[in-house]
């Protein structure tokens, strides 16, 4: 892997000059949370480095909350996320399979991830609940972003990833050079440490395969137990990189409104005639599982589930998916 | 194979004719702006404008592009929209989508369709493709029940099948009434009189959950194979295209990986009748 490099204030100076061509985001850390921001001249030296993970998933860049699907499409201006990390890049790998599948094609998803350039970011810090190595999913992306940063000391280390990151590097990323030996063995040392660390931490922790397998043959009562202080509202699914499922909403002129919706929310699978699979709370809980880890799985090769833990963080029950998976695995 | 067409939106189609069935069932008659393909047993999203949209399987014939059926119960937000409309306005359409009735494997055999209630729309397109294909057939046999006499649908089907080599029909109700001197009992007791050479048979079973349930449970004590029971489901199949969620069964969606499912690749999933 070829690593590039450039002093950090010339880094920002790209970054400023980007702005002239692309509508920049990036997380910013304000007084709640670390969240991407539109970027200006203003804020570009506000703009984290090496931190998992912004509060918002990566997908909404992708597929809006909500958005008129039988307009005229999308224009506008080419669009640099920069600073998503591994694990959110990673879920893009099962909106792709599910949004750009040939029989149906969804052009307001593709040209949205046509019109944009992912600069991920290396994670050199984890947060609790991260676990995206139990999965396989590594905190420094090696594909899915089209290039990737890390920031060391005063300089900034740059891999590019994809055949884009290399036609964007050459138009608008000069002056970058290759990085020093000892820059690059920093960097595949903070590679390695940080890996280490997640997998140490969760070293108990199945892995996706294992996990499919506990939840399949879970027995009833650990979804009643741990579904008990589930109040359905949806946290975990607008917050997963992954969950993509949506109502389409019928305005005059035949036009459809597509709108994030969950599994969690009563009524999610009911049909005009009364039947309503997911009637039961605790078959709602198990069912965002069962497709997680079961499901899915059998149907697409990218993973469902990329341990960036934001479901546990926004779960207002405190409910630990990995608590319920130990306890699974005993 | 990608291109440019927006999955999510509709065609129209003019609304020519209401035909009223039963007192809570119509027929709408639909002629699409442009030449509308299907195969029997797919269905379509069809919508009123600015109401909703909900899936049907078209009840017409497949072989007929010009002017599509579609058969609606009033249960429902939109089936209730769509049982005030007069002919002259204007529907939405999506599709056809989702995988039908695989007639090719039908072929040499005899058809046994077992249908309840609304369950009879999928059921007459799929009689239309088989009647097409009848040389190919040993023998087509409906068994259909509603609830009473005045709940069936497409009446004057029946003596038409009847008059059709190699095809034969047979009704039930579950009450009757004082013009009704026809079986009583549900729909799988005619299962129990009907001479047919069950070894070379598949099974086809379209109707209310419950129903679809005990006829599968019924052809399976009849010694059923569970690939020769076809099954055609009912989720809240609500984008069409493999994507909502909403009408996930286990690992299908049965927006594309059914409609039509084989017991035998469904018996596993859960809640498959709730």
């Amino acid at each position: 892997m070829q690593y590039l490099s450039i002093k950090k204030s010339d880094w920002d100076n790209h970054v400023d000059q980007l702005l002239l061509s692309f509508s920049v985001f990036a997380p910013v850390k304000n007084e709640y949370s670390l969240d991407y921001e539109e970027i200006s001249s203003e804020n570009i030296s506000n703009i984290s480095y090496n931190i998992p993970k912004p509060a918002t998933p990566l997908k909404n860049f992708f597929l809006p909350v909500k958005e008129n699907v039988t307009s005229e499409g999308i224009s506008g201006k080419k669009r640099v996320i920069l600073g998503s990390p591994g694990c959110d890049v990673a879920g893009l790998r099962l909106l792709d399979e599910i949004y750009l599948d040939r029989e149906f094609n969804d052009i307001f998803y593709r040209s949205r991830r046509d019109n944009t350039i992912i600069i991920a970011s290396d994670c050199l810090r984890i947060q609790e609940h991260c676990h995206c190595t139990a999965y396989g999913i590594r905190p420094y992306p090696e594909d899915g972003a089209d290039l990737s940063v890390m920031l060391i000391d005063d300089v900034v280390l740059l891999r590019v990833i994809s055949q884009k990151g290399i036609d964007f590097k050459n138009s608008f990323l000069p002056g970058l050079t290759p990085a020093d030996d000892s820059l690059v063995s920093e960097a595949e040392n903070n590679h390695r440490k940080i890996e280490s660390m997640l997998r140490d931490k969760w070293v108990d922790l199945p892995d996706y395969s294992k996990t499919g397998e506990l939840v399949a043959g879970a027995k009833p009562g650990i979804w009643k137990k741990y579904s008990s202080r589930c109040v359905s509202c949806g946290a975990c699914t607008v917050i997963c990189p992954t969950c993509s499922c949506f109502l389409l909403i019928d305005k005059p002129g035949f036009e459809k409104i597509k709108q994030q919706d969950a599994c969690q929310y009563p009524g999610f699978e009911r049909v005009a005639g009364g039947e309503d699979p997911l009637f039961r709370l605790s078959d709602r809980f198990r069912n965002r599982y069962m497709c997680k880890y079961v499901w899915k799985p059998q149907k697409f090769r990218a993973s469902a589930c990329t341990g960036c833990g934001r479901c546990t963080e926004a779960c207002i029950g405190k409910i630990d998916k990995n608590e319920l998976f130990l306890e699974l695995s005993k | 194979m990608t291109d440019d067409r927006n999955i999510y939106k509709p065609i129209k189609a003019k609304l020519t004719r209401v035909i009223d069935e039963t007192p809570l069932i119509k027929t709408f008659v639909l002629v699409p702006e442009t030449p509308f393909k299907f195969e029997t047993g797919q269905f379509i999203e069809l919508s009123v404008d600015g109401i909703g949209e909900a899936p049907f399987t078209p009840s017409s014939s497949p072989l007929v592009t010009d002017k599509l059926e579609v058969t609606v119960m009033k249960t429902g937000y939109v089936t209730e929209y769509m049982h005030r409309l007069e002919p002259g306005v204007f529907m939405g359409i999506r599709g056809p989508y989702g995988r039908g009735y695989p007639l090719e494997k039908f072929y040499g055999k005899v058809v046994m369709i077992l249908g309840g209630g609304c369950g009879l729309a999928p059921i007459r397109s799929l009689l239309y493709a088989l009647e097409d294909v009848k040389d190919k057939l040993e023998k087509v046999i409906l068994c259909y029940g509603s609830k009473t006499p005045a709940d069936c649908v497409y009446k004057p089907l029946f003596d038409r099948l009847n008059s059709i080599d190699k095809f034969e029909a047979y009704r039930t109700v579950d009450k009757s009434d004082e013009d009704w001197d026809g079986p009583v009992g549900v729909v799988t007791s005619l299962l129990n009189s009907i001479k047919y050479n069950r070894k070379n048979s598949v099974a086809v079973v379209c109707g209310p959950p419950v129903m679809m349930k005990f006829g599968t449970i019924k052809f399976l004590e009849m010694g059923y194979r569970d690939d020769e029971i076809y099954l055609s489901m009912e989720k809240n199949m609500s984008c069409g295209l493999g994507k909502c969620g909403h009408c996930m069964m286990g690992r299908y969606f049965v927006c594309k990986d059914g409609p039509v499912f084989t017991w035998e690749e469904i018996k596993d999933q859960p809640q498959i009748w709730e």
